[in-house]
């Protein structure tokens, strides 16, 4: 069964419709990759699941119920927890309390005590490895690590959906391998079903189980990595018309 | 990278909040009210100067509550008169009017108080404005309270204020004695400062302070939290000025006029410390010692207030306490190191 169902989920800004009428499942435990050209709707559809940009049209079924029309933080204390491209932390508080929040308000058990949130929060820090930065500042860590302290304030909340948004953006290739590494791992052993937009088409083609391929907000491919990025219409929406399909 | 399960050197556990952290936590209250509890040794003699240090507790009583609205949440509400004012005129009109038991009365104008400071938050957070506008929207519905205060003659006496029956005759409208009752109210205003400091309310307020989208993404309900303070401070600031029309037996517009009120609570606040415990004390001292010393010069007086605001957001834009503070832990850590 699907944990998440996109029914004709619109999101239009003034008339322009920035995603139209996308309808598609993602199973538990799924990897799926999100891609498409610059401005296809991406961002703007994980955006309308979380709630950040509510969709003005359209039914999100998570889990049999819906999320569309909740507000972020419902929509987090329901189990979907987002990543940003770019990291909004709190940068006044250290590592831990960060995640500590993350933990306290938005577990999918409801609010927890401090206590029980310290503990969700270590154990988070250090299934990401950054358990021996718990008490350095925010400003301290590098994008890199600032994006694996976000991914461990969505999963200190035990979440079952995460979203990802191009968070492999701007990183060298031990980061990247590590980014990998650790989305992997969190579905391997954490059993989060993964929902990820990206650019980096080397990451996609070695972690995603399934593209769903976005042009002009619209569902343009959706299949296995190797079958979507042959598809004629997906080499055409990248490359323009003319191109020669890679082999 | 790290991420794999090989053995992690710890990083040595910071002290969490433990039992004996409760102990650091409220210690400076019962220092700070033990040491304001000696002030009336001092000018028990002096029916002026117990109403001027009654009026500085009084003040710093406003300053804690809108501490908690303005530097726990970032909202600008420039109706701490106004609210004020709902509580003091409210409580007078139902004790005196009504008749309802003044201790009841000064509660019920408190809620009065939090119902207008909740709307005024959710009109904020609704329609998403930021401080400036927020300070607008405020300042506008100070105006109409003063008008209303002025047109409702029947109800407020108007220009020429009302006198209050209840509470007349009894200890608070003493010489001495309110100045205790004002201090348990200071007490009871930086004790629950401190425990929403600590409870998952305060996480919040960090949290919504530092950044309004991470702390959704976190699952923080910013809208409830920000009504949450603007509520409990305009209680807080509601009962404080209730309290003061009973002690005072005597309220007028300029009791809870804005340029009285206001300005000097913005002045006490971003002066001691905006977000800090002890910020609006040090600012409630400060600013009243400075009133006494300019008492001969009141041009000049209101001219300083205008250097004094210049001067905090060039250089001390934190404030004194915050300030002192960074200057102590950066002290402290390179003795460490």
């Amino acid at each position: 069964m699907s944990l998440l169902v996109l029914d004709d989920v619109e999101k239009r800004f003034g008339g322009l419709p920035a995603v139209d009428r996308v309808s598609f499942g993602v199973d538990e435990g799924e990897i799926l990759a999100l891609v498409g050209p610059n401005g296809a709707g991406k961002s703007t559809l994980l955006k309308a699941i979380s709630g950040l940009q509510p969709p003005t049209a359209g039914r999100i079924t998570f889990a049999g119920r819906q999320l569309a029309g909740l507000s972020a933080h419902s929509v987090r204390q329901r189990g979907v927890a987002m990543v940003l491209q770019t990291p909004r932390t709190f940068d006044s508080m250290t590592v831990r309390d960060n995640v500590v929040l993350g933990a306290m308000f938005g577990s999918t058990t409801g609010r927890i005590r401090e206590s029980e949130a310290n503990a969700r929060a270590e154990e988070a820090l250090e299934f990401i490895g950054l358990a021996d930065r718990v008490d350095d500042e925010v400003g301290s860590l590098n994008l890199h690590e600032q994006r694996f302290l976000e991914l461990a304030r969505a999963l200190a909340g035990k979440p079952r959906l995460v979203l990802l948004d191009e968070v492999m953006a701007g990183l060298n290739e031990t980061e990247l391998a590590a980014s990998i590494d650790i989305v992997r791992m969190a579905r391997d052993t954490l059993g989060v079903t993964v929902i990820w937009v990206e650019h980096v088409m080397t990451a996609v083609m070695s972690l995603a189980e399934r593209i769903v391929v976005l042009d002009f907000g619209q569902v343009l491919a959706d299949g296995a990595p190797a079958d979507v990025m042959r598809s004629p219409d997906v080499v055409t929406a990248y490359l323009g018309d003319g191109a020669i399909p890679v082999e | 990278m790290t991420a794999t399960t090989e053995p992690q050197t710890r990083a040595p556990r910071a002290e969490r909040p433990a039992k004996a952290s409760v102990v650091r936590a409220y210690l400076p209250i019962f220092v700070t009210v033990a040491l304001l509890a000696l002030v009336p040794l001092r000018y028990h003699d002096s029916r002026s100067m117990m109403g001027v240090v009654i009026g500085m507790l009084l003040f710093m009583a406003y300053t804690i509550a809108f501490n908690i609205i303005f530097g726990s949440t970032g909202q600008l509400f420039l109706c701490v008169g106004a609210l004020a004012g709902i509580g003091g005129f409210g409580s007078v009109i139902l004790s005196d009017r009504v008749g309802i038991p003044m201790v009841l009365s000064i509660v019920i104008a408190g809620a009065i108080s939090a119902a207008i400071g909740a709307l005024l938050s959710w009109i904020a957070v609704s329609r998403s404005l930021d401080v400036i506008f927020t300070g607008i929207v405020t300042l506008a519905f100070s105006l109409s309270f003063q008008s209303l205060i002025l047109g409702r003659r029947d109800l407020t006496g108007g220009e020429s204020g009302l006198r209050v029956e209840a509470g007349k005759d009894t200890f608070i409208s003493e010489q001495v004695q309110p100045y205790y009752v004002f201090l348990a109210l200071v007490f009871a205003y930086l004790v629950f400062y401190r425990f929403l400091q600590r409870s998952h309310i305060g996480w919040a307020f960090r949290a919504l302070r530092d950044d309004e989208i991470a702390a959704e993404l976190s699952g923080v309900d910013v809208t409830r939290y920000r009504v949450y303070a603007g509520a409990l401070g305009s209680f807080m600031l509601g009962v404080a000025g209730a309290l003061y029309a009973h002690s005072e037996g005597f309220i007028g517009p300029s009791t809870y006029a804005f340029g009285d009120v206001d300005v000097r609570t913005i002045v006490m606040l971003s002066l001691g410390g905006i977000g800090s415990l002890l910020g609006p004390v040090l600012g409630a001292v400060a600013v009243t010692a400075l009133d006494e010393w300019l008492v001969d010069y009141s041009q000049l007086q209101v001219m300083l207030y205008g250097v004094v605001i210049v001067m905090l957001f060039l250089f001390f834009r934190r404030g004194v306490i915050p300030s002192l503070e960074s200057v102590a832990a950066r002290f402290r850590s390179g003795r460490h190191r």
